[in-house]
């Protein structure tokens, strides 16, 4: 999809996030203004409290803001409250600093002048400190403002909404044009906003004070912040790819790859060290590469042998149909599809189905009596949904869901990974889309809704080999359908928990798990 | 008019001012000078309370400034500051009706005010008042400085080293203007210098100061010739005197005791006399009142074939005269103008006080070369 096309086509949500995202920054700056300027005021007239002031908005600073962002979680919830929270403090410092430095800057025989002719302490501070020192507030307000901007696209992590929706939402579903869409009006809008408080500045600038900027660097300054900012969003960017890797060729070895989340690097572990262990095949291990695109590539151009896909990521994703809830015709389309087009083997569904599910707590389950879907579509005008922007966002996610079980939530919150599993703790949400494998589940012990009536396209495990692989190392096949056959959602379910919540290596779990069932030798 | 009564200041255990008592009469232009840490500008801001005493006590028209209220003490006092104090922020009118509009003085009255002070300091109102400070020269913002003390009409203005950051030219002029002012408005004004020039050109009299004591305090006059000490003698400088000549009074140079004769003496009795004494020339004073009547010299004597005569016949009987309180100038210019070589003093009803001639004039102004030979 092109860019522009995109603009076009969804003006509208661009326009409200954009808004919201102003509102935001507004809100969050005007706080800062509002905190900041006394406290500068303060400690430049406490010259005790300056250092230990300073140094705490200095460490404000120096906190990473996605970490700041995750710290008010349990605080303030999520929403809009804790990001404007997260937003005011980092602007803090720009603006106490200048207050300060500006109150400062106003010579003593000026302030001696000031009392000397009959000045009163409040006359003296709002008629000679406040405006002289006026335009360096100003400097720091559009540092801070600028700085904000940017920021609050962060705040998309917790569900505050804005601009940094789309980005986020891009990131997670490969959709360069939709980070884009969310990152470009960022961008010019940070630069409107230093435009504009760059103007006011000038204005309570004395005229005596004025200095004539020269063009070159004011635009040396723009393309700064816009630099910054690319800079920025090409991070993001880079790392929802991942990187590419190297590539080397042995007699009898493959190479093993995976996506880059937990469940695909034990999966990934698993194959690994059980052919290593029944073979005399060396196994080399590219794991985490990054998405499906990224994983699907790496196996066409060799660069790994063998990895772990699911059917139906391999059928809408790879293979561009529309995603469809049937699990055999899925099946057979890509294994079908893919030896012919690409000539890659695909074997055996594995036995767990790593689909999208609606989890809630068991005792919201009991009070409710839901246990499946359709359950909770009767009372779901009463249900806030914690969603991650993926859900949110794809056909056969929520919109889906609701259209095919004709029901609509009472409000859809988007939030990040994790954070859906404290939000619904808290209860700011009450129900939570998840994968069906996820350790999460069992870590909060919450309840999926079964999928009844078959919405939900099937998301279950596929081998996918290289053809020329698959010939030349035959063998390997019986061992994965075998490793297949034990892996259920509930294995994953339990694998990927002691991964995530206990915090044990992968590899570790992987060769825990090939032992305790004997697959492995001891 | 102001009275420090007994004033003492303490910073810890440094005494900066001793047991100070100080009258300034109501209309004088009084300068505070002495070394940096003498206490001048400590004095200074007592006055309108910036700086508050140890001990002792300030009245201003008999009343203990301690009693007023401190906002109302300043804003009815006017005060300049070295480097002007001029807001930056705010265009020169702002900066001058800033007291006078939180005064809630009415506004047509505040216009004509800043005009007429603006024409007081000598600037054109069109071209300043919408001027910022920076935009000003130096001279030009001092100016508006004064102008801004002069705002609420203070009875009493303070000045702290307001010309000291000028250059000569610049400073000279200013000092002009306020001897002008002075004289116009006839204000009470505290003047701190360290400029023994500028606190002689424009004062009415000079406190001296060091150490947080009052050496002297007196006129510019009495001081220069009378310093109480070699600290004030050296401070003004021994010659300091010749810089200001107008201080050089003929009563200080004048010969006292010219040789005189009573009217009815003759001619060779004056010249015996002349003869006596080593003089060219006799005052010739009347028998009864003593009052100077004539001079006889011994050039128009000597002429006089009868000298039985009374000499009072050729006695010169229009002649200059200087009074005791004329200075050296006014000696040096009668002696270029008139063409005498001496010139009798009298007082104002006529009694001959002493005399000045070409020798006593040369010899008080050799006396700046001696002593300059002396150091």
């Amino acid at each position: 999809m092109n860019l522009f096309h995109y603009f076009i086509q969804e003006h509208q949500q661009i326009s409200i996030l954009l808004l919201e995202h102003i509102k935001l920054t507004i809100i969050a700056v005007g706080f800062a203004i509002l905190i900041g300027v006394p406290l500068g005021l303060l400690i430049s007239y406490i010259s005790k409290v300056s250092r230990p002031v300073l140094m705490i908005a200095n460490v404000i600073q120096a906190i990473p803001s996605m970490a700041l962002l995750g710290f008010m979680i349990p605080l303030f919830g999520i929403g809009s409250v804790p990001a404007i929270i997260v937003v005011t403090l980092y602007s803090l410092l720009p603006i106490i600093k200048n207050t300060y430095t500006g109150i400062e800057s106003v010579r003593a025989q000026l302030l001696e002048a000031a009392k000397g002719i009959g000045l009163t302490g409040t006359q003296i501070l709002f008629k000679v400190q406040l405006p002289i020192a006026l335009p360096v507030i100003m400097a720091g307000v559009r540092v801070a403002a600028v700085t904000s901007v940017g920021l609050m696209t962060m705040a998309a992590f917790i569900g505050a909404g804005g601009l940094g929706n789309l980005v986020f939402s891009g990131i997670r579903t490969m959709n360069n044009v939709q980070i884009l869409a969310g990152a470009i009006p960022a961008c010019i809008l940070a630069l409107i906003v230093d435009a504009i408080l760059g103007y006011i500045e000038k204005k309570v600038t004395p005229k005596s004070a004025r200095k004539n900027t020269k063009p070159k660097s004011k635009w040396h300054y723009r393309l700064e912040i816009l630099l910054n900012l690319v800079l920025i969003f090409a991070f993001i960017g880079v790392v929802g790819y991942g990187i590419s890797t190297t590539y080397s060729k042995d007699d009898k070895k493959i190479t093993v790859g995976s996506k880059d989340y937990t469940e695909q690097s034990i999966l990934g572990n698993l194959i690994a060290e059980y052919i290593e262990d029944q073979t005399d095949i060396k196994v080399e291990k590219k794991l985490e590469l990054g998405g499906t695109q990224v994983c699907f590539g790496a196996l066409k151009t060799k660069d790994i042998d063998l990895y772990v896909e699911y059917s139906g990521s391999a059928y809408s994703d790879i293979l561009k149909h529309p995603a469809s809830p049937d699990v055999e015709l899925v099946y057979e389309t890509v294994k079908d599809e893919m030896k012919k087009d690409y000539d890659i083997d695909v074997l055996q569904q594995m036995n767990f189905n790593n689909t999208f599910t609606l989890a809630i707590p068991q005792k919201t389950a009991k009070k409710y009596h839901l246990s499946t879907i359709e359950d909770l579509g009767k009372v779901a005008n009463q249900f806030v949904l914690g969603s991650t922007f993926e859900f949110l966002n794809r056909e056969d996610g929520l919109l889906g869901v609701q259209k095919f079980y004709n029901f609509t939530f009472k409000d859809s919150i988007p939030l990040d990974s994790s954070l859906r599993y404290q939000a619904l703790q808290k209860g700011d949400v009450m129900v939570i889309d998840a994968y069906s494998t996820d350790g999460l589940l069992k870590k909060f012990h919450l309840k999926t809704l079964e999928d009844n009536q078959k919405f939900f396209p099937p998301y279950y495990a596929i081998p996918m080999m290289r053809s020329d692989v698959a010939q030349k190392y035959p063998e390997i096949i019986p061992l994965l359908e075998r490793l297949g056959e034990e892996l259920t959602d509930e294995t994953m379910q339990e694998l990927n928990y002691q991964v995530d919540e206990l915090h044990k290596d992968p590899n570790e779990v992987a060769v825990e798990f090939l032992k305790s069932h004997n697959l492995i030798d001891k | 008019m102001i009275l420090f009564q007994n004033i003492t200041k303490k910073y810890r255990t440094k005494k900066i001012l001793n047991d100070i008592t100080l009258e300034i009469d109501k209309g004088t232009l009084v300068a505070l000078i002495g070394e940096s840490g003498c206490g001048k500008t400590t004095l200074l801001k007592m006055l309108n309370r910036l700086i508050k005493p140890t001990s002792g006590d300030i009245f201003i028209n008999n009343e203990n400034i301690k009693n007023i209220n401190e906002i109302n003490l300043r804003r009815n006092m006017g005060y300049v500051i070295q480097n002007t104090g001029l807001f930056p922020h705010m265009t020169i009118k702002e900066n001058i009706e800033l007291i006078p509009k939180l005064e809630k003085k009415e506004k047509a009255q505040i216009a004509e005010k800043t005009m007429k002070l603006m024409e007081m300091v000598g600037l054109v109102p069109e071209d300043f008042l919408e001027r910022y400070p920076s935009e000003l020269s130096g001279g030009q913002q001092q100016r508006i400085g004064i102008a801004r003390a002069f705002a609420m009409d203070p009875e009493i203005v303070l000045m702290d080293e307001p010309f000291s950051a000028l250059d000569p030219m610049t400073r000279s002029d200013l000092q002009d203007q306020i001897m002008s002012l002075q004289a116009k408005w006839k204000k009470t004004i505290v003047f701190v210098t360290h400029d023994m020039d500028e606190a002689i050109k424009i004062a009415d009299k000079i406190c001296i100061m060091r150490n947080g004591n009052i050496l002297q305090y007196d006129t510019p006059e009495t001081i220069l010739k009378y310093p109480v000490d070699d600290y004030v003698a050296n401070f003004v400088g021994k010659n300091r005197i010749w810089s200001s000549p107008e201080y050089i009074k003929i009563k200080d140079i004048m010969i006292e005791s010219p040789v005189t004769a009573i009217d009815s003496l003759s001619v060779s009795r004056c010249m015996d006399k002349m003869k006596k004494n080593r003089v060219d020339s006799l005052l010739l004073l009347e028998n009864e009142t003593k009052k100077l009547i004539g001079i006889v010299t011994a050039k128009k004597l000597r002429t006089i074939e009868e000298r039985t005569q009374e000499a009072k016949q050729y006695m010169q009987s229009n002649f200059p005269i200087l009074y005791p309180d004329q200075c050296i100038l006014d000696a040096l210019k009668m002696v270029k103008e008139e063409n005498v070589s001496r010139i009798p003093v009298v007082d104002q009803d006529g009694y001959l006080k002493g005399l000045i001639t070409k020798g006593s004039l040369v010899t008080a102004l050799s006396q700046q070369y001696f002593d300059v030979e002396e150091e």
